[in-house]
Order: C-alpha cells, then sequence, then structure tokens
C-alpha cells in the first residue's frame, strides 16, 4: 500500500516545526515531518540560555521553551512527527523519500511536496588546519554545549575559545557559571561574529577578554590538551611573529561558523548556492525541483530563530500549495543580484507571488549612517550601521513586482550615506 | 559633577549602546542611544540593580536525560549569580518534571523561583 502524505518535512527544529504548521494552515491534510533523533526541537533543545522568541512571543525564552510552544501548536493543529527517524535517501527523478526506524523498517514515501529543514553544523578543527597536536579536549561549541545542558559533562577547567560566533560566546559564560575557567575569546577578524550583546552579557559581565585579530597557531599536549599557541594576525591573517604567546589550558572550544547541512539536498539534485551553501531557493523557498522546498539554516545561516520560524511557515504553506496544484510551473523568476558590499542573501529567485523578505550579510561593517535598498527602486531603509554579525532585510510587496514593467534584475545593496 | 555610564543593551537582539547621566546622587538624568523603552528601562535597571536571567541544569533521576534544563523565572540579581548556580547544582529531581515547574523558590533570598524549562519524562 502507498502511503498518501500531502507534505514531508525533513528535520523538526525550529524550521521543520513550522513548515509542518505551515503547511496545515494552508490546508495540506497529511503532513508529516521525519526526525532522527528520539525528541523533537532540534538544537534549541541544548541552547538553554534566554534569547529566544522575543520578536514571535513578545517575551525572551529559553530554546527548549521556545521549541515547547511550536510543538505544542504543531500537535494541537494535526502535524504528525516520526522520531528515531533517518532520511537516508532522497532519489531525483521520482522525489521518493527513503526512511529508516527501528519498528517501522525501511520506507520508501512518495509525497507530493518535500521540505528540507535540516539546519547546520559546526565547522570543525579540520577546516582551518592548525598546526601541533591532535589530543582530546578540543570541541566545537555546539558539541560542549550539548555535553554540558543535555548529558551534564564538563568538557573540561579552563578553557580558551577560538572564534566569536555566538554559540562561542554563550558557552563561555555557561562555563563560567559551572565553575570552569575561561582564559579568553580569539577571533581572527577584526569584527565580532556575534551579537553585541552576547559580548556585553557573555564576556564583559565575567572580564573574559576577547582578542580581535589573534588566532590560535599552535596546538600543544600529547594524550590531553595542555595549552595553545595564539598570535595576532595581519590584514592578510597571518600571524605576526614576535606577538606568539603560551597560553595554558585543558579546553579549547572551536565557534568558527556554520556551514548548511545538504547532504539530501545534493542527493535530490536541487541547486545548491555556491557562497550560501545552501539551496538556491525563490521567495516561495522552493528550490529547483519545483516539488522541493527549504527553509531555515540549511538555506542560510540566520541570527534568530523567530526569522527561522517565519521561513519554516513560509516553506510550508507554500509546499501545501504545491501539493495541491496551486503554483504554477511558470511563476515569475526575477534573479535578485547582491551590490558591492553584500556578501550573502537568500532568496535568489523573487516570483512575485508573495510578499518576500530578503536576508542579507554586508562583506565588512560599515559604520554610521548607511541606507538597505533593492533596485529598481523596490525598497529603501535608513541604517544606524550594518555589520556581519547581524543579518539586514529587504521587504518587497508581490504588488510591487506584480505591477513591475520590464523588470529583469534586482539589485540589493547597502552603501553608507 | 555628573557621571556618564556607556554599555551595551541586552534586552533585544539589536544591542544599543547606552549611555546613562546619573546626577550627584548616583540618580538617572538622562538615557541616550536607546531606540525603545525596554532599553530605557533596562539602562536604569542596570545602573542600580543589575539582573540577568540566570540558566543552568539539574541533576534528574530516572529521567530520559542525565539533566534538566531550568532557568530563574524572572531576572536575579547579578551579584548573585554564582551563589544560584551554587544552589541549583545541589539539587536532584525525580522525572517526570513538567516545563515551569517549581524546582526552588526564592533562589538564594533574590525571590527569583528556579523552574524547569522543558518537559523530561521518566525512562
Amino acid at each position: 500500500m502507498i502511503e498518501r502524505i500531502d507534505v514531508l518535512i525533513i528535520g523538526a527544529g525550529p524550521a521543520g516545526v513550522a513548515a509542518g504548521l505551515g503547511a496545515r494552515r494552508e490546508g495540506a491534510e497529511r503532513v508529516v515531518v521525519v526526525e532522527r533523533d528520539w525528541d523533537l526541537g532540534g538544537i534549541l533543545q541544548q541552547c538553554i540560555h534566554p534569547g529566544f522568541g522575543l520578536r514571535t512571543f513578545k517575551e525572551e525564552l529559553t530554546g527548549p521553551e521556545y521549541m515547547h510552544r511550536f510543538i505544542k501548536q504543531a500537535h494541537d493543529e494535526g502535524v504528525e512527527f516520526r522520531t528515531n527517524t533517518m532520511v537516508f535517501q532522497i532519489d531525483r527523478e521520482t522525489n521518493t523519500v527513503w526512511t529508516m526506524n527501528k519498528e517501522r523498517g525501511i520506507e520508501a514515501l512518495n509525497p507530493s511536496a518535500i521540505v528540507l529543514t535540516m539546519g547546520c553544523r559546526e565547522r570543525p578543527l579540520g577546516a582551518i588546519r592548525i598546526p601541533g597536536t591532535r589530543p582530546s579536549g578540543i570541541y566545537t561549541a555546539g558539541t560542549a554545549q550539548r555535553f554540558v545542558n543535555m548529558e551534564g559533562y564538563m568538557p573540561g577547567k579552563r578553557a580558551v575559545i577560538l572564534g566569536s560566533g555566538d554559540i562561542g560566546l554563550i558557552m563561555a559564560r555557561r562555563m563560567i557559571w559551572e565553575g570552569a575557567e575561561v582564559e579568553g575569546v580569539y577571533e581572527v577578524m577584526s569584527w565580532p561574529g556575534g551579537l553585541r550583546r552576547n559580548i556585553a552579557q557573555c564576556l564583559d559581565d565575567y572580564g573574559i577578554p576577547f582578542h580581535l585579530k589573534t588566532t590560535v597557531t599552535k596546538i600543544h599536549g600529547q594524550d590531553r590538551l595542555e595549552g595553545v599557541t595564539v598570535a595576532e594576525v595581519d590584514d592578510h591573517m597571518t600571524p605576526i611573529k614576535g606577538t606568539e604567546r603560551y597560553v595554558e589550558c585543558d579546553t579549547l572550544l572551536l565557534a568558527i561558523g556554520l556551514i548548511p547541512e545538504n547532504e539530501l539536498s545534493r542527493m535530490a539534485g536541487v541547486d545548491i548556492h555556491p557562497v550560501t551553501g545552501g539551496p538556491v531557493v525563490n521567495d516561495l523557498l522552493q528550490t529547483s525541483n519545483p516539488a522541493i522546498f527549504a527553509a531555515g539554516n540549511v538555506v542560510i545561516v540566520y541570527d534568530l530563530v523567530d526569522n527561522v520560524s517565519d521561513e519554516g511557515l513560509i516553506a510550508g504553506a507554500s509546499a501545501a500549495k504545491f501539493a495541491a496544484g496551486k503554483i504554477s510551473a511558470d511563476v515569475k523568476r526575477i534573479p535578485v543580484k547582491g551590490g558591492e558590499n553584500v556578501r550573502l542573501y537568500s532568496p535568489q529567485y523573487i516570483t512575485g507571488e508573495t510578499d518576500a523578505t530578503i536576508f542579507m550579510r554586508v562583506t565588512h561593517p560599515i559604520e554610521g549612517a548607511c541606507k538597505v535598498f533593492a533596485e529598481p527602486d523596490l525598497y529603501s531603509q535608513r541604517l544606524r550601521y550594518a555589520r556581519p554579525g547581524e543579518m539586514n532585510e529587504v521587504h518587497i510587496k508581490a504588488e510591487q513586482i506584480r505591477n513591475a514593467v520590464d523588470l529583469s534584475e534586482i539589485t540589493i545593496d547597502i552603501q553608507p550615506l | 559633577m555628573s557621571e556618564e555610564r556607556k554599555f551595551i543593551c541586552v534586552s533585544c537582539p539589536l544591542g544599543c549602546g547606552l549611555t546613562v547621566t546619573l546626577d550627584d546622587a548616583g540618580e538617572v538624568v538622562k538615557v541616550e542611544g536607546n531606540t525603545c523603552a525596554r532599553g530605557a528601562s533596562y539602562a536604569r535597571s542596570e545602573v542600580k540593580d543589575p539582573r540577568r536571567v540566570f540558566a543552568s541544569t539539574v541533576r534528574v533521576k530516572g529521567g530520559k536525560l542525565p539533566v534538566c534544563p531550568v532557568r530563574s523565572k524572572t531576572p536575579a540579581p547579578k551579584g548573585k549569580l554564582f551563589e544560584i548556580a551554587e544552589a541549583v547544582a545541589g539539587i536532584e529531581v525525580d522525572a517526570p518534571v513538567r516545563i515551569g515547574q517549581v524546582l526552588i523558590h526564592n533562589v538564594c533570598g533574590t525571590d527569583a523561583d528556579i523552574v524547569a524549562s522543558r518537559d523530561l519524562e521518566a525512562v
């Protein structure tokens, strides 16, 4: 018997749960979210600090509290979940999704539409090639976060943090609260990776030194990490001779970036954007395969979970429309181009079928008044500054696209005023 | 002589740079740099009585996970956070745990309750 599923969603983190809601609210009858973990909620279950959902719920929740609300809504509104279920293959010709589960065995599912919500992964040590030994005691910040917050283990007593992404900053405070020492946070760039408020409330509050344009150049220790050498870097990110310093530590946490997790997307044959590392999508969050949609950090790494949930709702609704035959095969496809100060952005195409938000990051900090805009003459907003660690947005109304004459391309950029 | 203090607002992800002007008596006379009312009240609280929400875990007996996340339901005095951390580290609770369940009343006499921040089923 072939099971009929309207919308199948892969991954029950914030994007996937919201996609389930979005699909049900758009009228899809059978909406199934598959999750490989035993629990729902994804990475937010280990993000136990407050700071989530201020825009959505008008209060700051911890990660588990934020997911609790969404999961409850999803259950109440008829979203089905299958936990302990791994998707191991998507056939690109037929869009068949192969799942594996201890009780159900291996199943081939043929949903009318698919939503990819697999999130992202942390850049590991191997991505940055630090000379020296490979002792124990080196973890990505998220791995350490899982140890401390879900498994009840402390990774060490004296930590150095490399990279200033938000998870690293949050873990600095977490280690301090659990009685460990944090010697310092080292960031190779000349600007912080994470939000300013996390530098204030996680580092400044506890007197943790924050070193910009400084990196770890060597790892020391045989079985267990004993220390690292840190050095300042020049404008080409080359370590400056004579600035090296030995720092004793038993733990090195890496907060050096996040990469969209698209192994399944590649298998499914959807186009992957070379800069975002996620599927190329239009404003319906539809990929290059019209039956496959994508949302959240699998598409582009967001700063805020509120944005991930919003995108999940859109992708779920779009997938439900597609499943019901309500998205025509010849929707407009107006390309979005990034200007000189834009490093990455999503979506890359605008259809005019919906009001669209384009999320983007600048290549470098622009301090002082500037404007974010979309041309020709679609959007303009004044900003006090633009920084790579904080996404900017462009909003375009569906009617602006529908009423436009000869619109062949949209350019987005941020320029100083 | 008035005094100026500068810090980053932590009330929302914007992270506005705040400047608070205090008079001789240490009273707030001016808040600048905020873009909303939350920022203004954060600035006042930060100079008079700085507070933070505390979040950690407690040991759980018989749960699907060995620890359950907890938080202070309301912000607690910043100067008491380490004392609160000790108190939270000192307790163990039985599964199942329900989200919002109060695990420590008035932790360290701060009038903030420590509550569970997720449901955790028993094994």
